[in-house]
């Protein structure tokens, strides 16, 4: 009968070879920790309601984090919808026969994140309304209209983001410390449970390059009448501009990974 | 007009090593064809069909798919062909029916109308006696039966060219003969070129109209599995009824004048050109060696003629 130390020696062993092996993922894990010691440490400063006050000009926490949480859940699909779609493909062989149907693959992967989009709009809407209802007392019709553009505007580029994320996930097929990452750092550099203002100079820059700052900052503008954290027509350029930006950087990742797939197999790249 | 052609392929794989995987392989295939990849494990088969399904690009060489440039025009070949590779166990949705999972498949990736894909899931399911499988989930199904899944959504869309990487594999004797036979037919209804890869004897000689060998990247033989047999029907066999001997004992064996070539699986077979005195000699070498087994001579097959190539005693030769 195998001895139970050396049971657990040995998935110790077989765990850290599986984690060492593929050298992005395991760089983004030792990351991931060092950003989660850092958002937590973020994460207690945003309690403090007079900070709050200074830096987004409302005391309204609870309508402030809950539309930030209904956020989330769009972000999650738009990010990691399609990634996680391709691995799926990929682990199961089901790649194969969809790389030989004809369609383009970077529409194939955003159509396929706006589905999922819709998706999660269906569980995200009661949130969304319970934190519209704490925001009832800044509440108008043109403000819902225009925050949710503000946030479709956003969630459509990240899409883009994810249609690179996907690109990752045929490259290095092992990315679920990368995307714990980025899913973390997109929580706590765009605003979404704390100020961006709050941020040191740097994370903030980081922050201003993620297409969710701005959806996010609009959306509660609009709704909470909340200070911006630079002038409303600049937020919705920026929109724009990363909308623009991370399009074309998500078609060129798109072209990349099929001519690495072509030369080396979808299996092997 | 071919419906394949294949001009001079060469596909190196480049990761520590370059591992040529084919090496210099042309051909052509008719419209309406059945068409069968034949080689061992490893020969390049499934290198040839990726290619030609735009899944791959070759390192040399062009080929075309309905008159279409594989490389260059990746799109237009995809919109006339199917593929159904040999990884069917996963190769669906399993939390859908197969009904939903082939009405997806040819709606959405094959732009199929929706009723269209309806009456011909139906009329297919019908002939391969599937018919009750359609509302069970994939994740539900057998190995065999997700296989046919994934033989239904390649020719669902009517595609001018099919590829089906091992579509047997998986299927019992019976269905795979029905398959075969509901294949075959529906293809020549359909005007489609069929292109598959097998290390199925029975698939061959029922299904192929002809065939190509490969080995090691090169094309060894193309031509009717007729003329395949034919390739060593010329020889005759003796068959020792036991799995192995004495690599001593079987060298003694292979150097009986007239004796070409010695095979093993079930049995020992010895290829020579006088089975009547080969099989003297044979017992004789038994006999000293102590041997009991059961020796006759038997008819080649097409198996026998797989093994041959195999064991690399032909050279390429266009019947």
């Amino acid at each position: 009968m195998p001895n139970a130390v050396k049971l657990f020696y040995m998935a110790v062993w077989r765990n850290l070879l599986t984690m060492t092996r593929y050298k992005a993922n395991f760089v983004f894990e030792i990351l991931t920790s060092l950003l989660f010691g850092l958002g937590m440490l973020l994460f207690a400063l945003a309690f403090d309601a007079s900070m709050l006050a200074r830096t987004v000009g409302s005391t309204n926490y609870v309508a402030f984090i809950i539309l930030g949480i209904a956020f989330q859940s769009w972000t999650g699909i738009a990010l990691w919808g399609a990634a996680g779609m391709f691995q799926g493909e990929l682990s199961s062989g089901q790649i194969d026969y969809t790389f030989t149907c004809p369609f383009s693959r970077y529409w194939y992967i955003v159509s396929n994140i706006a589905a999922s989009a819709v998706q999660g709009t269906l569980f995200a809407v009661p949130m969304l309304c319970v934190g519209l209802w704490f925001a009832s007392s800044t509440l108008t019709a043109m403000g819902i209209i225009l925050g949710l553009t503000a946030a479709t505007l956003s969630v459509v580029a990240l899409a883009q983001l994810g249609t690179i994320f996907a690109s990752l996930v045929l490259k290095y097929r092992q990315v679920t410390a990368i995307f714990s990452f980025f899913s973390f750092a997109f929580q706590m550099l765009t605003g979404m449970f704390v100020p961006v203002q709050l941020l040191p100079a740097g994370l903030q820059a980081v922050g201003w390059a993620l297409p969710l700052t701005f959806g996010m900052d609009l959306l509660r503008f609009y709704v909470m009448k909340t200070t911006p954290i630079m002038s409303i027509e600049y937020e919705w350029l920026a929109l724009l501009a990363q909308l623009i930006g991370f399009g074309i950087a998500a078609k060129l990742a798109v072209a990349y990974i099929q001519r690495a797939a072509k030369e080396q197999g979808l299996h092997y790249i | 007009m071919n419906a394949i052609t294949c001009s001079g392929l060469v596909k190196e794989y480049r990761t520590q090593k370059v591992v040529r995987a084919l090496d210099n392989v042309s051909f052509d295939v008719a419209k309406g064809e059945v068409f069968g990849l034949l080689g061992p494990n490893g020969a390049g088969k499934t290198t040839l069909v990726r290619i030609l399904a735009t899944l791959l690009r070759p390192t040399q060489g062009h080929a075309t798919v309905a008159g279409y440039d594989v490389d260059k025009e990746e799109d237009k070949v995809r919109r006339v062909i199917g593929y159904a590779g040999q990884d069917s166990e996963r190769s669906a949705y399993f939390r859908l029916s197969v009904r939903e999972n082939l009405r997806y498949f040819a709606s959405a990736l094959r732009d199929v109308p929706m009723k269209t894909a309806l009456e011909r899931m139906e009329y297919i399911a019908k002939e391969i006696g599937f018919s009750d499988r359609l509302e069970k989930h994939f994740i539900a199904l057998s190995g065999g039966e997700k296989q046919l899944v994934i033989v239904i959504r390649a020719i669902m869309h009517n595609p001018e060219v099919c590829f089906l990487d091992e579509p047997s594999k998986s299927l019992d004797p019976l269905t795979a003969r029905r398959v075969r036979s509901f294949l075959k037919a529906y293809a020549k209804e359909h005007g489609i070129t069929v292109c598959l890869t097998t290390h199925n004897m029975k698939e061959v000689e029922e299904f192929c109209d002809r065939i190509a060998f490969i080995n090691h990247g090169q094309l060894r033989f193309i031509g009717t599995p007729a003329e395949f047999k034919h390739r060593v029907t010329v020889k005759e066999i003796v068959e020792i009824g036991v799995p192995r001997l004495e690599a001593a004992l079987e060298a003694r064996l292979l150097v009986i004048p007239g004796v070409s070539n010695l095979t093993h699986e079930a049995s020992l077979r010895l290829y020579c050109d006088d089975a009547f005195k080969v099989l003297g000699e044979t017992l004789e070498v038994l006999k000293g060696a102590g041997v009991k087994a059961q020796v006759g001579i038997v008819e080649p097959t097409l198996e026998d003629a797989f093994a041959v190539f195999v064991n690399g005693q032909e050279v390429m030769q266009h019947a």
